[in-house]
């Protein structure tokens, strides 16, 4: 079986920041492994672990630089990873559909069993690249995963989801293989890559490959969604400050939640 | 001359610090005010193959340099001091010795276990009569058959509470100084060793610091480390390497009170501004910022010329001086920017003031670094 984990570099801003032109000044940002990816990597090599002879590849679309990210994954138990990169990826923003075909490429090369791809990315948030995928390669899907059962997949080939829904409540969902899952964080607990991890990953592939590699042209990655502007919104706050014993805060509290619509009828 | 970290070595070190923040730093005081050495800490270390950082792989330690070693030991100190103390000595003075002068056996029965983290160790010379002066030792080691017999006290040994061997320094030959001093692989279990005190002290109490009772303790012949004769050439070997894992230590806590003073000063506001725009406290913390770079530059230095298959005896010696000079200047500057919070047990920096005095005391006082120091530039 072959387990194909979409990963991404994350670009994580500092709480103080300066905007420049459409981005923010790169002297405020970190780089690291997109939180929710770091969850689908997990579930892949508890997968791997459970069962025999399971393949985990790990595939992203960014720049040299991102390889000490990727490395993290392949740290942590991943096979091997592919690095897809090109002047032409190198744009401002690349919408969900132009990922999807670039990822569909190295899908109709790998033919992996199991796509998994986080929920979202920390950074553009589009929350829809996996989705994307799924219809571009035509398989089913199951979005926002928060409990995948490993043994019944191993066993029947199928995908038991939870899948968390709005307002606290959950669906239990089958979806048979070849499937494309995007998973939520807290499905488990990443783990740390151990030191030995570290030092193995070193020497692990990271395949670049360029669009031509993929047999892509620069005029299939042409983003239909463009930056015009970015700027901080102006942000008010209200805030309640309840006062008395903790019995009369707390009802009062539960009220104005209630008001608001939070939790479950 | 290349100052970039190789990526290895950055995302070991990476790797460690968010293993610290999420898994040490929340417990750090606790632990003090507890004085309980956290064992489950070291676990998790063993589980992420930190406890061999700089043991070969043979043995079933990680294989990285010394180097590697001292980012990771810097990253502990950031955290808590008694951690990281009692990690150095295990690593530094009680596996690095059997690695580097055991036989076959004695590695696989003795070092492997440290190694993975399976077991703690620890390291025994300083005695209540002799300290700085460690070659005057009064715990002796009689031949007797195949066997030698180990008696008198020794003070102040990191981890002996719950280690599963120790490194014993005893004299096989009395009158014969230097010459005379031998080196034992002892089994707290081996009948007639005692812990007979764990001490309080001034900090670093998650890291236990004891006295052994060594009465008529039997040990078989293969537990002689080397030959008779040579534990004080170990010694010093074994102090080359130690003293830039306390460097490393130093650099950490002195980084970790830079954090903390820095963080504060940003935040708190005094006659309506943060106090970090006042020159007096900007020149403080810039002030320590300088003094992390230069200890932990030493602390690279001499890490690297250790790397290299070097005589380091300076260098280490050099490291360690400014390193543990930096850990308290910046600990008491970090109290100092804090105000009165900083003198509080809500706030860090006075831990990192009682943890890092004790880094200009151990592997040799401040004033026994700069005899060392006087030794090599020939005063
Ligand atoms: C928390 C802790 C952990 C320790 N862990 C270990 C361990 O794991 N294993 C181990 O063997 N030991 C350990 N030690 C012991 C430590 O190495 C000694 O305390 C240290 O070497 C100093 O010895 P001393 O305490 O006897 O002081 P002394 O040697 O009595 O020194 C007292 C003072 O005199 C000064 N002095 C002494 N001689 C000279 C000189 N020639 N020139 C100038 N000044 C001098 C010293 O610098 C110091 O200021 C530990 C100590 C502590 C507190």
């Amino acid at each position: 079986m072959k387990v194909l984990v979409t990963v991404k570099e994350v670009a994580e801003v500092e709480d103080d920041f300066e905007i420049d032109g459409t981005g923010v000044d790169d002297r405020y940002l970190e780089y690291d492994l997109n939180e929710w990816d770091d969850y689908a990597v997990e579930e892949a090599v508890q997968l791997q672990e459970a069962g025999d002879d399971i393949e985990v590849v790990s595939v992203t679309i960014g720049p040299e630089r991102a390889e000490e990210t990727i490395r993290m994954a392949l740290a942590k138990g991943v096979d091997r990873a592919i690095r897809v990169w090109d002047d032409a990826l190198d744009q401002d923003l690349l919408d969900t559909a132009t990922k999807a075909r670039v990822f569909r490429a190295v899908v109709e090369e790998e033919e992996p069993d199991l796509i998994l791809t986080g929920v979202q990315a920390g950074d553009d948030a589009f929350g829809a690249t996996g989705v994307a995928l799924a219809e571009s390669v035509g398989q089913e899907w199951a979005a926002v995963v928060n409990q995948l059962d490993i043994d019944h997949l191993l066993a029947e080939n199928v995908a038991r989801v939870h899948r968390e829904l709005e307002g606290g409540v959950e669906e239990l969902t089958d979806v048979e293989l070849p499937a494309v899952l995007t998973i939520q964080t807290g499905i488990n607990e990443p783990r740390y890559a151990s030191l030995r991890g570290i030092r193995q990953a070193q020497s692990k592939e990271i395949a670049p490959k360029t669009l031509a590699d993929l047999g892509l042209e620069a005029g299939d990655v042409e983003s239909s969604l463009f930056l015009t502007e970015m700027y901080e919104p102006e942000s008010e706050s209200d805030a309640t400050l309840f006062e008395g014993s903790a019995e009369e805060t707390a009802a009062e509290l539960a009220s104005v939640l209630r008001e608001k619509g939070v939790g479950a009828e | 001359m290349d100052f970039e970290l190789p990526a290895e070595h950055r995302m070991i070190r990476d790797t460690v610090r968010e293993f610290c923040q999420e898994e040490i730093a929340p417990i750090a005081q606790e632990i003090e005010d507890e004085h309980r050495f956290p064992q489950e800490v070291f676990d998790q270390l063993a589980d992420l193959d930190v406890m061999g950082v700089p043991v070969s792989e043979e043995y079933g330690g990680l294989g990285g340099d010394q180097l590697m070693y001292a980012l990771v030991t810097e990253e502990l100190g950031r955290v808590s001091g008694g951690i990281g103390l009692s990690y150095a000595a295990h690593v530094s003075l009680a596996s690095k010795p059997i690695e580097m002068f055991g036989t076959e056996e004695q590695k696989a029965e003795w070092l492997a276990p440290l190694a993975s983290g399976d077991a703690m160790g620890a390291w025994a010379l300083t005695e209540p009569g002799s300290g700085s002066d460690a070659s005057d030792m009064d715990t002796m080691a009689e031949r007797d058959g195949d066997e030698y017999v180990l008696n008198g006290t020794k003070q102040f040994i990191t981890n002996a509470s719950v280690a599963g061997s120790v490194l014993v320094k005893a004299v096989t030959e009395p009158g014969a100084g230097y010459d005379g001093i031998s080196t034992f692989i002892v089994d707290p279990e081996d009948d007639g060793f005692e812990v007979t005190t764990v001490w309080d002290k001034m900090g670093l109490n998650c890291s236990p610091t004891c006295e052994i009772a060594l009465d008529d303790v039997r040990v078989p012949e293969d537990r002689l480390l080397g030959e008779e004769g040579e534990g004080w050439e170990q010694t010093k070997k074994t102090l080359d390497g130690g003293r830039i894992s306390i460097a490393a230590l130093s650099t950490g806590l002195a980084q970790g009170a830079y954090d903390h003073a820095k963080e504060y000063a940003g935040e708190r506001e005094q006659f309506g501004q943060p106090i970090s725009k006042f020159d007096a406290i900007r020149d403080k913390i810039v002030d320590m910022h300088r003094k992390v770079e230069s200890a932990r530059l030493l602390t690279h230095k001499a890490a690297w010329t250790y790397d290299q298959g070097n005589e380091v005896n300076r260098e280490s010696a050099l490291a360690k001086l400014d390193a543990s000079e930096a850990a308290r200047e910046n600990a008491e500057d970090a109290v100092q920017v804090l105000g009165g919070y900083g003198y509080t047990t809500d706030f860090a920096p006075q831990r990192f003031y009682r943890d890092a005095k004790l880094m200009e005391i151990g592997e040799g006082t401040s004033e026994i670094q700069h005899l060392v120091i006087g030794r090599q530039l020939g005063l």
